[in-house]
């Protein structure tokens, strides 16, 4: 509940404020959101399996942002940022994709 | 859970792909559920989750936002590229209009040329009797030859050419009637200028060295009397006597005159009325 509370204040925040990225974060942005999903879901998942922890949440989801636009800004210097970028959403989509079956188990119970 | 030495070994045996998907979740949650059970958060810890939620909220909005105003960009600039090939387009549809109707008045330029014949080759032939007079043209023909030159070891510029001297020269011969003079090759025009330059003599803006060559075409058989009884050719006679200038005039049956280099006019152009 308070979660969904603190989702949608940041939404509305992003609706009314609507930052404009600057030309140099730009490339790193959809990387770091889809790391962030990964964390979230991630965090869902513990939640209903009753093993949610916020601090292990809230470092998670930092590590995984960090990370996630550290490796493609590596990659953008070293002249593979592409597929630098491709090898983290693969690995991240397969966490996500199983995180999801793992709530879709919880809640379906199937 | 199992140990990190379990781990690696499970790693090398699945393979990568394989052992993502097995390990899809924060290991650490796992473990403070296992460590620490039953303990209740901070308010410290609630409030920072709360913040992540909004930035991942912000996040997600701003990428969300971001991506759509990138496309609304590339759209509208697709637009101006497809407005600026039909602007093209056009432009290359006008001139070729007007690569059409030019033809059409070079087609009527050629025929009025053809019909114009008659008057344009007299027109031409006029133009060259003028170059001959003007030095435009190279031109052949009898006259005379002069070679002039500084006295035998001259010392002083006393018994050297002077510039003075060769128009003095110049001179006397177009009042005894030449007709195209030219002097070591440099054809004189009536814009030509003889002036002495540090050492060297400067005709048409060429610098010469002695002795002097004058061609001079005009009647042979009259032109030296003619240009003795001149001033300019008793002045002559008087530096050859009393100085020591070396002069000697030789006729000659086929002198050839190149054209002038430049007859660049500066100031005067050619009048819009019909000139005769």
């Amino acid at each position: 509940m308070i979660a969904a509370i603190g989702l949608v204040v940041g939404i509305l925040l992003g609706l009314v404020l609507t930052p404009d990225v600057p030309q140099w974060l730009e490339p790193y942005l959809p990387i770091a959101v889809v790391a962030a999903l990964d964390a979230v879901f991630g965090a869902l998942r513990a939640f209903l399996d009753g093993i949610f922890n916020d601090k292990v949440f809230v470092i998670s989801f930092v590590s995984n942002v960090v990370i996630a636009a550290l490796i493609v800004f590596l990659g953008d210097k070293l002249g593979v940022g592409a597929q630098l970028s491709t090898g983290v959403v693969v690995v991240l989509g397969i966490r996500i994709f199983s995180n999801v079956a793992a709530i879709r188990r919880h809640i379906f119970h199937a | 859970m199992s140990s990190p030495a379990e781990q690696q070994q499970e790693r090398i045996r699945v393979g990568l792909i394989e052992y993502l998907s097995r390990h899809t979740l924060d290991e650490d949650y796992a473990r403070i559920a296992r460590d620490r059970p039953g303990r209740r958060s901070s308010w410290l810890a609630t409030g920072a989750m709360l913040v992540t939620l909004a930035v991942f909220g912000v996040l997600v909005f701003t990428a969300a936002s971001q991506t759509t105003r990138n496309a609304s960009t590339s759209a509208r600039d697709r637009a101006t590229l497809i407005d600026q090939v039909n602007a093209r387009r056009a432009t290359v549809q006008q001139r070729n209009e007007q690569v059409r109707a030019l033809r059409r008045v070079n087609d009527r330029l050629d025929t009025d040329l053809l019909a114009g014949g008659q008057k344009g080759s007299r027109v031409f032939e006029r133009a060259q009797r003028l170059s001959v007079l003007t030095g435009a043209g190279k031109v052949k023909g009898q006259g005379v030859r002069v070679v002039v030159d500084d006295a035998p070891h001259a010392a002083s510029d006393r018994n050297k050419v002077l510039d003075s001297d060769l128009q003095k020269l110049v001179n006397g011969l177009w009042e005894a009637g030449a007709e195209a003079i030219s002097i070591n090759g440099q054809r004189l025009t009536n814009l030509s200028a003889i002036r002495q330059a540090g050492l060297a003599i400067n005709v048409n803006y060429r610098p010469l060295t002695a002795p002097y060559t004058v061609l001079a075409i005009g009647n042979m058989n009259t032109l030296p009397s003619r240009f003795a009884e001149t001033t300019h050719g008793a002045t002559w006679f008087d530096l050859q006597q009393q100085v020591g200038l070396r002069f000697d005039m030789t006729t000659d049956r086929a002198l050839v005159l190149p054209a002038a280099d430049q007859l660049s006019l500066r100031y005067a152009t050619l009048s819009k009325e019909e000139h005769r």
